[in-house]
């Protein structure tokens, strides 16, 4: 039967999308599922990009630019900035990849020029679209756990040896700015506003073996603790997220590798391997990031995440290699009008 | 050292019921073969009325009852174990090794580091073993994981994280909630665990150690004076880098009385216990509560096992007094940063 509910009829969604690299595999598809029409500009790989999906896809950054209402900035972390900002001058709307930057400078920055220009950029903090994250954070403020007290969050992957900016932690910050950002944000998001960052990290000195392990501790306003515990490890690692919200009137848990809706044991076969869950039982995290971002560019309610959220996650990540520089506990008490003291 | 002539009973003391785990190793005891046992618990009568202690608590365990503990260390046990308040180990130790006994000690092996070194002293002098019981030593989960990590398994160690999770100890003893008595909240009850799991795997000498704590959980419970909840990490010589959550985060209503997990992260790969996971779960109408049915190995009998054999060989068990006195200096170092909320440098 024909539903007779009436749509609001919205242009179709005209987006850029800057770089070819991993995670475009996710956003790509998620766009063209929205019904979008997507041109892909990229140093390398566009063209590789643009068949696989078959898209468009263009030589420089100005054709991208006349042919797109809303640019996906999916790059390597230290070019975020440049092409926000290009973007936002040409009057476009942005999503941009985290971290959005390597400093809080820089992602005030692309805030600062998104207000000047009235346009909108989210972070794609997408952790915070995961149903198990939003599920906990939904519980917890229907206090179904009461106040929050003890969190941890865990996350395990392989180390991203198929891309070398990865590795490099000048280009992407290591594994705190690069992988741990996310449950920085998640711990933040659920807790509360952070006051101090305590961080240990260790690496492994065989070149032949790379792995990376850190630990962060965060103190949040109200005296609730979480830590963050990431692991880059040997090649073939299994991805796995857990976590456990421990608060006054009860415990969250999840596990992605125990809580899982199906598990597959067929044999020999190459083992585990990547940086992403599967999502693929129910509807990918990606689009449903991607579709709250296009509502609030289309006028409809802000984002679950802001561009605030992701200067404050950039800068959580910072005080952690601060502190595993350091050896000392670093203080990010943010004063009322949210300047850094 | 000597050890026990075969073909006679060996003597087990038991110093005190003030600890819960007082009536777990009774209970193994008075069926163990070869083992006599005897109990002492003169400060019964400072205990909170509602509580079974001193000689009702041993006839309902089916063990032998001295009234003091003299009349008991008299009685010339070849071994003693020490289950008293934890603030309260140091002088029974001391006399249970001056009368000859091995001795077992409740953990943490104490509240101050003074009173750990001289206990130490004390079995030294005395020419006796001291050892600290630490239970999930024994778990044949962390036996493997040992083994794993032995053998390069996970090639060069990077870190880990352990959790020690437990509902909070009220109701049973009143003592573990006062700090004069249990030495503090969460921070002293479940860091040493996962310490000695850290000191047995990796043997490497604990430098630094950072911790934050809260009270946010059981603040409605006014009996209640220290940490309910702390992270603690402590940085080890080469950079292993260690995580804990000791926080007292498992529901009163919950269907088991928490866990202990440790995970371990090596270049070559990442290994994790959960030696509590072992159970059968599931739910019942009666009582209207999740079931969580438990079939692991007994590690306390494990535990005793070593012990008796220590006292009846003559050899030195482990975990043993030093790795007891290194933990406590874990733990001290956590309350300090806890306190002044700087980084500490363990002693």
């Amino acid at each position: 039967m024909r539903s007779v509910r009436t749509f609001v009829k919205r242009p179709p969604l005209s987006i850029g999308l800057i770089g070819a690299g991993g995670i475009t595999h996710t956003h790509l598809p998620a766009w063209l599922e929205l019904g979008a029409s997507v041109t892909v500009f990229s140093q390398d790989g566009a063209a590789e990009l643009a068949a696989k999906y078959g898209v468009s896809w263009v030589e420089s950054l100005a054709e991208l630019l006349a042919n797109c209402d809303i640019v996906d900035v999916c790059t390597p972390t230290p070019t975020h900035r440049g092409y926000a900002e290009a973007a936002l001058l040409a009057g476009k709307h942005v999503v941009c990849e985290k971290p959005i930057a390597l400093t809080r400078a820089d992602a005030d920055a692309v805030a600062a020029l998104a207000a000047e220009v009235g346009r909108q950029a989210f972070p794609a903090h997408v952790v915070r679209f995961f149903p198990e994250y939003a599920r906990a954070k939904s519980a917890v403020e229907e206090g179904k756990i009461g106040s929050p007290a003890i969190s941890r969050f865990s996350r395990i992957g392989e180390y991203p040896t198929w891309s070398a900016w990865f590795g490099d932690d000048h280009q992407s910050g290591g594994i705190v700015m690069d992988q741990m950002i996310h449950d920085l944000d998640i711990a933040r998001w659920i807790s509360g506003e952070v006051t101090d960052v305590y961080a240990v990290k260790s690496v492994s000195v065989s070149a032949a073996e790379p792995c990376v392990t850190a630990q962060v501790t965060l103190t949040h306003e109200g005296g609730a603790l979480s830590y963050v515990s990431g692991v880059w490890g040997a090649p073939g690692t299994t991805f796995a997220t857990s976590f456990s919200i421990a608060g006054s009137q009860g415990v969250l848990r999840h596990d992605s590798r125990t809580d899982a809706s199906l598990r597959l044991d067929s044999g020999p076969r190459e083992k585990g391997g990547g940086m992403r869950p599967d999502t693929s039982l129910g509807e990918s995290p990606y689009l449903t990031q991607l579709r709250e971002f296009a509502n609030a560019f289309a006028g409809g309610e802000p984002p679950r995440v802001s561009l605030e959220d992701g200067a404050r996650a950039v800068e959580l990540a910072v005080a952690a290699n601060e502190s595993i520089a350091t050896g000392a506990s670093v203080s990010v008490v943010r004063t009322v009008a949210g300047i850094a003291a | 050292m000597s050890g026990v002539t075969s073909g006679r009973a060996l003597r087990v003391g038991l110093m005190s019921f003030a600890h819960v785990h007082a009536a777990t190793y009774a209970r193994l005891l008075a069926g163990w073969p070869g083992v006599e046992v005897r109990a002492a618990d003169p400060d019964a009568a400072f205990a909170s009325a509602d509580e079974l202690r001193g000689r009702a608590l041993a006839a309902s365990l089916g063990v032998a009852y001295a009234d003091s503990y003299e009349e008991l260390l008299a009685w010339k046990p070849d071994a003693v174990i020490v289950t008293s308040e934890n603030a309260r180990h140091r002088p029974l130790v001391e006399a249970a090794a001056a009368a000859g006994a091995a001795v077992l000690c409740e953990k943490p092996l104490a509240t101050t580091r003074d009173d750990a070194v001289a206990m130490q002293a004390a079995c030294d002098a005395a020419g006796v073993t001291l050892m600290t019981a630490y239970p999930v030593r024994f778990s044949p989960a962390f036996v493997r994981l040992r083994e794993i990590v032995e053998a390069g398994g996970l090639g060069a160690l990077l870190g880990a994280t352990g959790t020690n999770n437990g509902q909070i100890p009220v109701g049973e003893r009143a003592w573990f909630t006062d700090p004069a008595l249990s030495g503090g909240g969460a921070l002293v009850d479940h860091i040493v665990h996962i310490a000695d799991l850290i000191d047995a795997l990796t043997g490497l000498r604990p430098l630094t150690v950072r911790a934050a704590t809260n009270r946010i959980l059981h603040a409605d419970k006014p009996q209640v004076r220290a940490e309910t909840g702390g992270l603690v990490t402590v940085g080890y010589e080469g950079g292993f880098v260690v995580s804990i959550d000791c926080s007292w985060s498992q529901p009163d209503s919950a269907p088991t009385w928490g866990g202990l997990t440790l995970q371990v992260v090596g270049a070559a790969g990442i290994a994790e216990i959960d030696p509590f996971a072992q159970h059968v779960g599931g739910f019942t109408e009666l009582g209207k509560s999740g079931l969580h049915l438990g079939y692991g190995v007994d590690t306390d009998e494990l535990l005793l096992a070593a012990f008796l054999d220590g006292a009846r060989r003559g050899g030195q068990p482990q975990p043993d007094g030093q790795v007891g006195i290194r933990t406590l200096a874990i733990v001290l170092a956590a309350q300090e940063s806890a306190r002044t909320g700087l980084v500490v440098d363990v002693d």
